[in-house]
């Protein structure tokens, strides 16, 4: 009976908290391992876009500039764990503020003084020089105009630009307009074969058109589509149609029938209904199938390289593929310029839309 | 009185026939709804699956060559495809390697490891390592492998080298292109197909109930097992259906390896689909090419019906609730 009730909870904490201390460890440990790995493995995916930014902006001999990439990592690095830790350090919104702003005011320092006099657009001679090519061969290897054979004959940037812009716009219109169409209609229609054309639906948007691409070459030759971007549109639409019609439907499933019965009642016809009070319901499924349908046709290479021939109806993807092929050897700087105006729209419109293409489900997958 | 019944005659028939008129209407309207709203969808649908699926049966039987034109049919191709064709069985045996090679370390695997490491770590950070991983995907595939050509390029530009020489004191530059092509078309194919495993793993681990989480820490669990006994049974489903449908699209796909090492050096990266490729737009035999996909289409349909499984059908085929048209 001499033990005091302070001499018991002595004996009973300090094993305790030495448990507690250990677990906090431990814990932090095991988040340390894993942003260690996850850092690890994130790395050779970030390392080449950020090297190519940086070449792209920085090269001037044509050769890879080692210097100033090692001092743009050196100061980006640091930068970025700043604001990590930062980020878990800070308690309130107003230390966040100041904290963010001090490392960014540093950084934005250490890149006027280290990296922004090294950095030009002359890499970017593309953009108003269609004989770029000539121009290059000559500074980098000292080779005259006409003198090396096999260079390419390249039709303008913008010639490329207004082409993948037609193809991919063009597609994403007719996409949009008859997914929401037949996705409306098997949401909202009771018919005859609506069961079977939903299974079969399914069954094409697993089903890979690239499969089918040696008779839809033929098909193309036979209707005289072929060298036109005409005839790749029409393909890509097939392409995305049966995916996009599961989205649409998705989205058209998740709209309350109240709505329309309103509408039906007050005596509005059913196409009325779908245009005025149904289609303003699912813009965000509208936005989410035309932003993937654009980046998915502004991407392609496989039918445009197989389907078109002339250089007058070349997109940015083989307008890239062809700089890349003629001048990778002589001028990485080019190659890279050419990589940041090609990647730059459709990474921009995937930061946009990326809320609108989170929503993106193919109804009733099984959880 | 007559007339008034008459009247009352005539008002019979004639409501009668302006409810006749009005049900003609709504079969009518009923049609060109179905021709408006479906129309478009199922011509197309039927001029891009459907015929080009004849047309390939059509010419697998003749002897289409170069010039596009057809002297005779025959079944020749099919007898080349069971037994002239001395490149298959190795074409096929790499597919097999390559498919699930990637399947298994990257698709499956690796998304996994992402989902699970993502999700476990502060939502924020979760985002970053996640967008990160969907930069290939969001990348041209041109432009994608345009980095990769760059990163393994033999000489000491490139970006493996660099880091090599520089960091580990490697001396001889190392060629991946030649020594290794495998691994190669392996790794830029599952860099890509990584990220597709890591969303649906993603979205479903959120969906698990977290007092699971809780119950299992109070009865002691760890990490592991946590990830072993209550993560792992959740994403039973959603991992079946990656495994078949990227399966499915490893099988049909070739556009990254085309770009990469155009299947070679010499057939040493030349899968199934990329020799299709091959042998009908670079050598012409358009006949002999449609008979290798009609392989392809068919093994396509089967695992997009295996695809039936993972839908809830009850949900699809819901019946719409409004009978007007």
């Amino acid at each position: 009976m001499e033990v005091t009730f302070g001499a018991l909870r002595d004996q009973i904490q300090k094993p305790w908290d030495r448990l507690a201390a250990r677990a906090r460890w431990m814990r932090r440990a095991k988040l340390a391992a894993m942003y260690g790995f996850l850092i690890a493995v994130s790395a050779p995916v970030l390392l080449p876009y950020f090297w190519m930014v940086t070449v792209a902006f920085s090269s001037k001999t044509g050769t890879v500039d080692t210097l100033i990439l090692w001092r743009a990592m050196a100061i980006l690095l640091p930068f970025v764990f700043g604001c990590w830790i930062w980020s878990t350090i800070g308690t309130t919104a107003r230390q966040m503020f100041f904290g963010f702003a001090a490392i960014t005011a540093v950084a934005v320092a250490a890149f006027v003084i280290l990296v922004l006099p090294d950095l030009h657009l002359g890499n970017f001679i593309f953009i108003g020089e269609r004989n770029f090519g000539d121009i290059v061969r000559e500074t980098r290897t000292g080779s005259k105009k006409g003198e090396v054979s096999g260079g390419i004959d390249f039709p303008s940037v913008w010639l490329a630009f207004a082409n993948s812009l037609y193809l991919a716009g063009g597609q994403t219109i007719i996409v949009a307009v008859i997914a929401s169409l037949a996705g409306y209609y098997l949401s909202r229609f009771e018919f005859a074969g609506r069961a079977a054309m939903l299974r079969s639906l399914l069954v094409l948007h697993a089903f890979p058109v690239l499969t089918l691409i040696v008779p839809l070459f033929l098909i193309m030759n036979f209707v005289g589509l072929l060298d036109q971007l005409l005839g790749v549109m029409l393909v890509l639409v097939g392409f995305e149609l049966p995916f996009a019609i599961f989205i649409m439907k998705g989205f058209f499933d998740a709209v309350p029938w109240e709505i329309e019965m309103s509408a039906l009642t007050d005596g509005a016809s059913r196409r009325q209904t779908f245009v005025r009070v149904v289609l303003p319901q699912v813009t965000n499924g509208l936005i989410a199938i035309s932003v993937f349908s654009f980046i998915r046709g502004w991407e392609e290479y496989i039918f445009v390289f197989t389907f078109l021939i002339d250089n007058v109806n070349w997109t940015m993807s083989l307008y890239m593929f062809f700089v890349r092929d003629d001048i990778l050897g002589i001028d990485f700087g080019l190659v890279s310029a050419v990589g940041v105006f090609y990647l730059a729209p459709s990474l921009v419109l995937y930061l946009v839309a990326q809320k609108y293409l989170a929503q993106m489900t193919i109804g009733g997958v099984k959880g | 009185m007559i007339w008034i019944k008459e009247n009352d005659v005539a008002a019979v028939t004639e409501n009668d026939l302006d409810v006749r008129r009005r049900l003609r209407s709504a079969t009518w309207r009923q049609r060109t709804n179905l021709f408006i709203f479906l129309g478009p969808a199922i011509v197309l649908i039927f001029l891009l699956y459907v015929v080009p699926v004849i047309v390939d049966i059509f010419i697998s039987f003749t002897d289409m060559g170069r010039s596009l034109a057809i002297n005779e049919f025959t079944t020749k191709q099919y007898e080349k495809v069971f037994a002239g064709d001395k490149r298959l069985p190795q074409v096929i045996g790499l597919t097999f390697v390559y498919v699930f090679g990637t399947l298994a370390v990257f698709n499956v695997t690796f998304g996994l490891v992402l989902a699970i490491l993502t999700t476990a770590i502060p939502k924020t950070s979760g985002i970053f390592f996640r967008g990160v991983w969907l930069l290939p995907r969001m990348s041209p595939s041109v432009l994608y492998i345009f980095l990769w050509i760059w990163v393994i390029d033999p000489s000491e530009f490139g970006l493996l080298n660099q880091i090599l020489t520089n960091l580990f004191g490697v001396v001889k530059p190392v060629d991946l292109m030649t020594n290794a092509p495998v691994m190669l078309i392996i790794f830029s194919n599952g860099f890509i197909g990584a990220s597709m495993g890591m969303i649906i793993f993603t979205s479903a681990i959120r969906s698990i109930p977290e007092h699971l989480f809780h119950a299992a820490r109070v009865d002691g669990a760890g990490g592991l097992a946590i990830v072993r006994h209550v993560t792992l049974p959740a994403l039973r489903w959603p991992i079946s259906f990656i495994t078949i449908y990227q399966t499915l699209s490893l099988t049909v796909s070739f556009e990254y390896i085309l770009l990469l090492t155009k299947g070679g050096p010499f057939f040493d990266t030349t899968v199934y689909a990329l020799y299709i490729y091959g042998r009908a737009f670079e050598n012409g035999q358009y006949a002999y090419g449609a008979a290798l996909a009609l392989f392809l289409i068919v093994i396509g349909v089967a695992l997009a019906l295996l695809g039936w499984k993972f839908f809830d059908m009850k949900k699809l085929l819901q019946v719409p609730r409004i009978e007007v048209q």
